[in-house]
């Protein structure tokens, strides 16, 4: 489409033929000029001047009074006019706290990285992908001299920003922590007392925190109120819930922790969540325990990550690729 | 000193007659009509400020002629209680949501200049000019 | 969805809020913002009628935690009731039931 002259002689035309013709071009043709004249910032009351004055000069005979009206339109017209500037400036704004947004989510995502470490005898696969940009799901994964491994998953309750900026004070509160080997059920306590202290009232924070000795190959894990994990076993080739009695983070001063254990054989799977993958939807229907089970159940001869990766795809699949709530799956494989 | 020409601000049909002194002057300074329909909105949106937010003060409004241009100076003035934040008031979106219309970046867009003076307690001097293209 | 909140007051410090439909990020701000404030009297009674609501997010969680912290302060009570089973496994594994009263008994007339 050619650009249109935005001017009172080109107005005054294609105003001219219309009205003679009553033809669909002439109206085909001022729809282009309202949308040029839009991104030109031509104001309503501005268009109604030009028509004015194209009549004006088609019919000089034009009763006054039919002239008067036309100020009374324009001054109708003034408020529109003003809401359009502010809705480009408003959306001006949009893309600059959007691309703030991106920023934040982007060091958030440096500060929260962590390192999945390659273990002899334990395949190890982990994904987190937040729903909108920032996440407030975290993951971690710590290695202590002796060979242990120490991973956490935890969910915030709460979404967008204020989650995010409050699973970085959780994760600085874990790196402070001594480089000892500590217990699960200790790590929680204290994390407990720590979110208790500095977070919003209306902020709590659910985490699963596991101990993999690599040594003797035992899990121990405690629970803060987060969602169980599945534990699949080769040598009956099924998968129970596993979890360990826990009140979630932040909600009171001395809750206490319990630890559990499991010993874990070759071939053996342990599988970390967060309720982003347990709650997710399809449509109006909520996706069983089962559906998930089944896939990683398909899957589950592949490496751990492809495994998770798998398992990802199929759900952003079922949710038409719009993820309710963020997403973080965590595949434990022992395989010597 | 000019001459200047003011209307005082005490209940909302005040808003039309210092709707039509400003349009009066804008006409004298020879603004087309759809200046004139800008300078009155403007006018309106100062009016209505005052009154709702000063319960009191007034509109004075100046012709201007330097050397190269021509132009209408606007004073909205008050005793009311000020305005404590003049970055929320001139933020886009902010009186528009609460329904009450273009307010004062609407006023800013209408016109050419645009100031404003307040204190907290003593009052609000708002000061805007159009000149003639 | 959509959620319908109904709060009535049988007696003075008593309070019956029911709900009907689903508490996630959408509904919980409109929860909190009329649950809170019947906690925050001495000695209150409050009851949340949970039977017609059959889906809670962590957000929704979330607004009753704040309210079992704010009752705990005033020395009110907060008590929620005829949770259906979905809704009562969220507080289970967050741990809520141990420090929430809750009863899950099925509203009689009502499915």
């Amino acid at each position: 489409m050619s650009t249109l002259r935005l001017d009172l002689e080109n107005y005054r035309d294609l105003l001219e033929e219309y009205v003679r013709t009553k033809d669909e071009r002439a109206l085909y043709q001022a729809e282009q000029f309202s949308k040029q004249s839009m991104q030109q910032n031509i104001s309503p009351e501005e268009i109604i001047n030009i028509h004015l004055r194209s009549l004006q000069e088609i019919y000089p005979e034009m009763p006054q009074l039919i002239l008067d009206s036309f100020d009374f339109l324009m001054e109708t017209m003034m408020s529109y006019g003003l809401a359009y500037q502010e809705f480009q400036s408003l959306r001006e704004k949009q893309l600059e706290l959007k691309s703030e947004i991106a920023v934040a989510a982007n060091m958030q995502k440096t500060l929260l990285s962590t390192v999945k470490p390659e273990m002899e005898g334990l395949d190890i696969g982990a994904m987190s992908v937040p729903s909108k940009q920032m996440n407030g799901d975290y993951h971690h994964f710590v290695m202590d001299d002796e060979g242990s491994l120490g991973v956490a998953v935890a969910d915030v309750i709460g979404k967008g920003v204020p989650a995010a900026l409050c699973m970085s004070m959780i994760k600085y509160a874990m790196d402070s922590f001594p480089e000892l080997r500590m217990d699960p059920k200790y790590i929680l306590g204290s994390l407990n007392r720590v979110v208790e202290r500095n977070v919003d009232s209306n902020m709590f924070i659910t985490m699963m925190y596991g101990m993999y000795n690599t040594e003797d190959h035992t899990f121990s894990y405690s629970s803060a109120g987060h969602e169980p994990g599945f534990y699949y076993s080769k040598a009956r080739d099924e998968f129970e819930e596993f979890s360990a009695p826990g009140l979630v983070l932040g909600v009171s001063e001395d809750s206490m922790y319990e630890q559990r254990q499991k010993q874990v054989e070759k071939g053996d799977m342990i599988v970390l969540l967060t309720d982003g993958v347990t709650e997710c939807r399809k449509g109006d229907e909520f996706i069983e325990q089962e559906e998930i089970l089944e896939v990683i159940r398909d899957n589950k001869d592949l490496p751990s990550q492809e495994i998770v990766e798998n398992v990802y795809k199929y759900f952003e699949r079922l949710q038409d690729f719009q993820l309710r709530d963020d997403f973080t799956l965590i595949v434990l494989k022992r395989d010597v | 000193m000019k001459d200047q020409s003011c209307v005082y601000i005490k209940k909302e049909w005040d808003i039309v007659a210092a709707r039509q002194m400003g349009r009066d002057i804008a006409i004298k300074v020879g603004f087309g009509t759809v200046d004139q329909a800008r300078i009155a909105t403007a006018i309106s949106e100062l009016a209505r400020n005052i009154y709702l937010y000063a319960g009191a003060g007034k509109i004075c409004f100046e012709a201007i002629e330097t050397v190269q241009k021509k132009g209408i100076n606007i004073k909205a003035i008050d005793e009311g209680p000020g305005i404590s934040d003049l970055a929320q008031v001139m933020e886009d979106g902010y009186s528009t949501s609460g329904g009450l219309g273009a307010g004062l970046p609407g006023v800013k867009r209408l016109m050419d200049e645009f100031d404003i003076i307040s204190k907290s307690g003593e009052g609000t001097t708002i000061e805007s000019t159009k000149w003639l293209r | 969805m959509n959620l319908n909140i109904d709060v009535k007051q049988p007696e003075e410090r008593y309070s019956v809020m029911t709900l009907v439909g689903e508490v996630d990020a959408f509904t919980a701000p409109k929860l909190k913002e009329e649950l809170l404030p019947l906690t925050q009297a001495e000695e209150a009674v409050v009851e949340v009628d949970l039977a017609a609501v059959n889906y809670m997010d962590s957000t929704g969680l979330g607004i009753f935690i704040s309210a079992l912290k704010s009752a705990k302060e005033y020395g009110a009570t907060l008590k929620l009731t005829h949770m259906q089973e979905r809704v009562y496994r969220l507080f289970k594994i967050t741990g809520l039931t141990e420090i929430i009263d809750i009863d899950t008994s099925v509203k009689e007339g009502g499915s």
